[in-house]
């Protein structure tokens, strides 16, 4: 979970672009545009991760491809797309557990091999 | 019964353009063709126009370096259209046919009546198009660069439609029946009257 991921600047832009875009029409726009928007920039963020990252993470791409398919429901099912929206921070709660679970017992592993091991 | 009503002949054929035409929100790479472009700008000029005033200019972006540009300025933009007509307000127009833009409503129906136009045409020559309203007005007129009495309120995006799979929960509907957006002579009157069929 410490790993360096690198967004390149032009991704940085246009998500810096779509936040400050998405704060100037949530003014006037029905209040529930703003989840929208939210979780469209989740997507926007994962794509550039995605192009970042050094390995296929299959998570990720899942996690962009359902947000992907299901963000439009807030068009003509709002019921699913609160249903989607109440599921997705656990969705990643999970993942970000996993991984730090993940990071600890490798950390262990490292603290626990003697430096000279393997030579 | 002319053939409009009847669904056959020429209205039968814009009635089914009116019918198929959904909203596309993911294009190809393919431009849209000079001929096809002209062909739009023609449908958006014959639209009506709220007592002949004619206060909307339009922006044709094709450029795709400016596309880019626009686009993450554009959260309702979701795909990556190949041509952007942005249906501006002309407020100096505006001004000289005494035209109140805070208030007068005419001013958004002209806009969607030029849209839907666009829309209609892009659909009957092959293309896809969607609507976008959600966009930074001062984010795109900079990109632009509109002078302050011309102000973007409409975009429309456009381009040849890809193959998308709409996924939906079942029983999910995302159309009003005729009946559910529509009452007969007065209000909550949903049968109409005249319907034969309904009477015993």
């Amino acid at each position: 979970m410490t790993k360096r991921l690198v967004v390149n600047e032009v991704d940085a832009y246009d998500l810096l672009a779509h936040l400050v875009a998405s704060a100037e029409i949530c003014r006037f726009e029905p209040h529930y545009y703003g989840t929208f928007r939210l979780i469209d920039a989740a997507s926007r963020l994962a794509e550039s991760m995605l192009k970042a990252s050094d390995r296929d993470d299959k998570w990720l791409r899942e996690f962009k491809r359902e947000i992907d398919q299901k963000k439009v429901w807030m068009m003509w099912d709002r019921e699913g797309y609160y249903q989607f929206l109440s599921e997705v921070p656990a969705n990643v709660a999970r993942e970000m557990k996993r991984r730090a679970e993940e990071a600890t017992s490798q950390g262990s592993r490292e603290a626990r091999t003697p430096p000279d091991a393997g030579q | 019964m002319s053939p409009a009503r009847t669904g056959s002949g020429a209205g039968g054929i814009v009635l089914e353009t009116i019918r198929s035409r959904r909203v596309t929100r993911s294009f190809t790479d393919a431009p849209v063709s000079d001929e096809h472009v002209r062909l739009l700008l023609e449908a958006a000029r014959w639209a009506p126009s709220s007592g002949n005033r004619y206060i909307n200019k339009l922006v044709v972006v094709r450029n795709p370096s400016t596309i880019t540009l626009i686009k993450p300025f554009c959260p309702g933009v979701l795909g990556t259209p190949t041509l952007m007509l942005a249906i501006c307000t002309d407020a100096q127009k505006g001004a000289a046919e005494q035209v109140q833009l805070d208030k007068d409503r005419s001013v958004w129906i002209d806009i969607g009546m030029i849209a839907m136009n666009v829309m209609i045409a892009a659909h009957a020559l092959g293309l896809g198009a969607c609507p976008a309203t959600s966009f930074s007005r001062s984010a795109v007129s900079a990109i632009l660069e509109l002078p302050e009495w011309l102000t973007p309120d409409f975009i429309v995006q456009l381009g040849h439609p890809a193959a998308v799979t709409r996924v939906m929960r079942p029983g999910v509907r995302s159309r009003l029946s005729v009946e559910e957006m529509t009452y007969w002579e007065r209000y909550a009157t949903t049968a109409n009257p005249s319907d034969t069929a309904t009477k015993p």
